[in-house]
């Protein structure tokens, strides 16, 4: 029990203060440049006990031509308090950051010392920037997709027209595989959505509101298509009690159980033969 | 052939006996709002009204989650430190940001994915257009189970002071 006796409650108490109030200032900043939406936030350079907080926000829209500073901002000042604890407020465009990060990283080398990011917009974000500041959105492995019933299957009829009419629309279901069958045509693994822009595993309660898993109940076929063309008939879920499946996901399940779903491949026409 | 809503809509017991102790007195008007988008929703749904089913059971999700988060505020400033609700975000994103951030833990069947958004945006019709052409046939049976879910595990964390 030597590390619960080591937990420092008090500095743990007051960073999680700190972070409420600057997520407050960052909650107001989302809304108040028109043209420029909040892209990205980071707190820098932290440091708990100190009376001056770093954030560095970038802004989606127009590029801006530097990283702009505006000094000292109440954290408290929703209570009309002008007084510590402060933000030190360092903000630019996504397009400018990105430019300097390529050109010259020894100046943004300070953003990322202790940094913690306390929002992103992934779509406003470039890849490089998601990586440089280690957003972990989605777990290792993971295929992004969309649920085609029979009957939009029977619509469809190739894999051309069914990618055609998805890919407009963002993947709503997404699946780490966890086992390839060893006729290298089927496969089990664990069923995803996207929540808060980070993929996370169903839960056995969240599956019951899906439309895949009551077609598969009422023994109606099913696929998923993923991104890149590979398409799935459904064969079953099953939910199963595996604490090891924690290291397939970002978050592990309250109790370990987790839905998982068997698959097997299909392979329908590229185009059609008309 | 998919389940029609009239039978989806017949097994969702929280949509069709609400237990709205959650939504506390000096809210008493979204109550009665609530009850009664419930009994329309109801309604839409054993008439097969697919489009009236997702932007109805939208309106829905962001009054009951409102209703929730006004209701539990002290719940989450005894995590948080501090919290009040912002005027002037009254999204039904923003109520879903709030609601899977300080409730995910305590009630994981009952978080909302990012894309019940998307279905309710669909009573915008430049946002329909880029889905395929049966959207609001998912859409509606996914809105009507999740909401009835959301319901239920509402229902059972607990009465506000």
């Amino acid at each position: 029990m030597a590390e619960l006796a080591q937990l420092d409650l008090p500095a743990k108490g007051a960073e999680l203060r700190t972070k409420a109030l600057i997520e407050d200032l960052l909650a107001y900043h989302m809304g108040v440049y028109p043209g420029h939406k909040l892209a990205l936030a980071v707190w820098f350079g932290k440091s708990t006990g100190s009376a001056e907080h770093n954030i560095l926000e970038l802004f989606d829209g127009p590029p801006m031509d530097a990283i702009h500073h505006f000094g000292r901002q109440p954290l408290d000042w929703k209570t009309g308090s002008g007084g510590p604890p402060f933000a030190m407020l360092h903000a630019t465009s996504v397009d400018y950051f990105s430019k300097l990060m390529a050109a010259n990283p020894d100046i943004v080398k300070p953003y990322f010392d202790r940094a913690e990011v306390l929002y992103f917009d992934k779509h406003a974000l470039t890849e490089n920037l998601i990586r440089a500041f280690n957003i972990i959105n989605e777990p290792s492995g993971l295929m992004k997709g969309w649920y085609l019933s029979v009957d939009d299957w029977a619509k469809f009829r190739t894999l051309q027209a069914a990618m055609a009419s998805c890919r407009h629309v963002r993947p709503d279901v997404g699946f780490v595989k966890i086992e390839e069958f060893a006729d290298l045509q089927g496969c089990r693994g664990l069923l995803h959505v996207e929540v808060e822009q980070r993929w996370l595993p169903l839960s056995p309660g969240g599956l019951q509101n899906y439309t895949f898993y009551h077609d598969v109940l009422a023994e109606r076929r099913g696929y998923f298509l993923f991104e890149g063309g590979a398409l799935y008939r459904i064969v079953k879920f099953e939910v199963i009690t595996a604490p090891e499946y924690s290291r397939y996901a970002l978050e592990k399940s309250r109790d370990d159980r987790y839905p998982e779903v068997y698959l097997r491949a299909v392979h329908p026409p590229e185009q059609s033969a008309a | 052939m998919t389940d029609t809503l009239k039978s989806i809509c017949e097994q969702c017991i929280h949509l069709n006996n609400p237990q709205l102790d959650f939504i506390p007195a000096n809210l008493s008007r979204h109550r009665a709002i609530v009850l009664r988008d419930l009994g329309e929703l109801v309604t839409a749904a054993s008439a097969e009204m697919e489009k009236t089913v997702v932007i109805l059971a939208g309106s829905l999700f962001e009054t009951v989650l409102f209703a929730f988060i006004a209701s539990q505020q002290a719940y989450i400033v005894r995590r948080r430190g501090a919290f009040s609700l912002d005027p002037n975000n009254a999204t039904l994103e923003n109520y879903k940001n709030i609601f899977n951030r300080w409730f995910s833990d305590a009630l994981p069947a009952a978080v909302l994915p990012d894309f019940i958004v998307d279905y309710r945006n669909l009573v915008h019709v430049n946002r329909e257009i880029y889905f395929p052409p049966n959207v609001c046939e998912r859409a509606s049976r996914e809105m009507l189970r999740t909401l009835d879910s959301l319901l239920g595990e509402l229902s059972r964390f607990g009465t506000p002071p």
